[in-house]
């Protein structure tokens, strides 16, 4: 029996050489038994491949990635006490990142044709998110202020409680993503509704650009460029508010 | 040990240039099979916390022995033998002298893969029944069917014959399709 299901899982797989799987099939044929098993065993496999599939949506990309080795010599920006400061902090939001890690994921695999447009990426996993996502988490001041001073290190931007604050949204989290292998901050926002809306600082040596906006869907989006950081303010808002917001922020990081 | 995959190439052996390209392309390719890496670290040791590990591991076993990659081949089957390697030869003998290393198949039903995913019930029903299969039927279940290897190319990682790929997965499906 063992023998015969060994066989049956791999004529299933289109593993099975010529003269088994004929020997095989020409049984099927006529054994209403063996059939009824070949299908038992056939239908188990879409369910394994699905679930190892759910599995890596759920791996935490932002803790694997952050442990990476160097690429080259760290950057002057990168010094040792931000690194540790972000790992400190992801173990504290370990939760929270399991959910992100799917978005990261998300970012890392997208066409080569959008890795050339970071906003585009961001613009595809703003789309994940709800007025669910970020508005359950309310961390104390304190965590705060040490995840925005440790991903302002990443991205050399200065990102207090201050200087981040805007009005008629409040801060949820700061955390660590990675484009094209420049690093990325992601401060989220929600409204009082819980609706999201994001700031993203990439250290990417982009040349200096001035505020622009677009709509992208749902999204507006304001972005500029200074000192080789990109800047983007993105959320279910209307443009002229993601261009007022972005404004409070370019005067103060 | 698959001796195959880690044999030093000797025309890049000698070339410190070629040894600094092949760290290099090394490097540039592990963030891609992050995820990947975690999850076969997370079927072998069935705690996500290990799996980390075990990555981590794996990064830097690659980047220290990146000479002994073949330009070309692919740089995620090389990373699996590497992770498989560091798991065997270390991690699980660790975990096992501590007593934290083979839980019993009542245990394995809290596993973390199946923690994670337990709003799909389906896909986490079906990780806890792999949870429960014994680590080398687990392995080649996933190599197969998570990681798309040939039976072929299963018997080469895992070094068994081909006959013992077919038996381990046949015995985990009918396993699964218990679950109905």
């Amino acid at each position: 029996m063992a023998d015969e299901d060994a066989e049956i899982v791999a004529l299933i797989d289109n593993e099975l050489d010529e003269d088994a799987s004929a020997r095989l099939l020409t049984r099927l044929a006529t054994d209403e038994a063996l059939r009824k098993r070949y299908e038992a065993l056939r239908e188990a496999r879409a369910p394994i491949a699905g679930a190892f599939d759910a599995l890596i949506e759920k791996a935490p990309l932002s803790r694997l990635r952050a442990a990476l080795p160097p690429e080259s010599a760290p950057r002057a920006a990168l010094g040792p006490f931000a690194r540790i400061a972000f790992r400190d902090i992801a173990a504290g939001v370990i939760g929270f990142l399991l959910g992100v890690g799917a978005a990261a994921w998300i970012a890392s695999v997208a066409p080569r044709g959008e890795q050339e447009d970071w906003r585009a990426a961001v613009v595809q996993y703003t789309n994940l998110y709800t007025n669910e996502t970020f508005s359950p988490l309310h961390p104390d001041a304190a965590l705060q202020a040490l995840e925005l001073s440790a991903v302002g290190a990443r991205v050399g931007a200065r990102l207090t409680p201050e200087t981040v604050a805007l009005p008629g949204l409040r801060f949820t989290v700061a955390f660590m993503l990675s484009f094209a292998g420049s690093p990325l901050a992601l401060i989220a926002y929600v409204d009082a509704q819980g609706a999201p809306v994001l700031l993203c600082v990439i250290d990417n040596h982009a040349p200096d650009a001035g505020m622009g906006s677009e709509r992208r869907g749902e999204l507006s989006l304001a972005n500029w460029s200074r000192g080789g950081r990109g800047y983007l303010v993105i959320g279910r808002i209307s443009e002229e508010r993601a261009v007022e917001l972005a404004g409070m922020l370019k005067e103060r990081i | 040990m698959n001796h195959e995959l880690f044999a030093r190439p000797t025309r890049l052996s000698s070339n410190a240039r070629m040894s600094d390209a092949s760290r290099r392309e090394v490097r540039a390719g592990l963030e891609p099979c992050l995820a990947r890496l975690w999850r076969y670290g997370l079927v072998l040791s069935r705690a996500s916390d290990v799996a980390e590990d075990l990555v981590q591991a794996t990064c830097a076993r690659a980047i220290e022995r990146a000479d002994q990659f073949v330009s070309g081949a692919r740089l995620d089957r090389w990373l699996f033998a590497i992770l498989r390697s560091i798991w065997l030869s270390e991690i699980r003998a660790r975990r096992v002298r501590e007593g934290g290393g083979f839980v019993d198949a009542e245990d394995a039903l809290s596993t973390d893969g199946a923690h994670l995913i337990e709003t799909n019930i389906l896909a986490a029903e079906v990780l806890k029944a792999v949870g429960r299969l014994p680590e080398a039927h687990r392995e080649t279940v996933f190599l197969v069917y998570g990681e798309g290897y040939s039976y072929a190319e299963a018997a080469k990682a895992l070094e068994i014959p081909i006959d013992t790929v077919m038996s381990r997965l046949a015995a985990a499906r009918v396993a699964l399709a218990k679950l109905k």
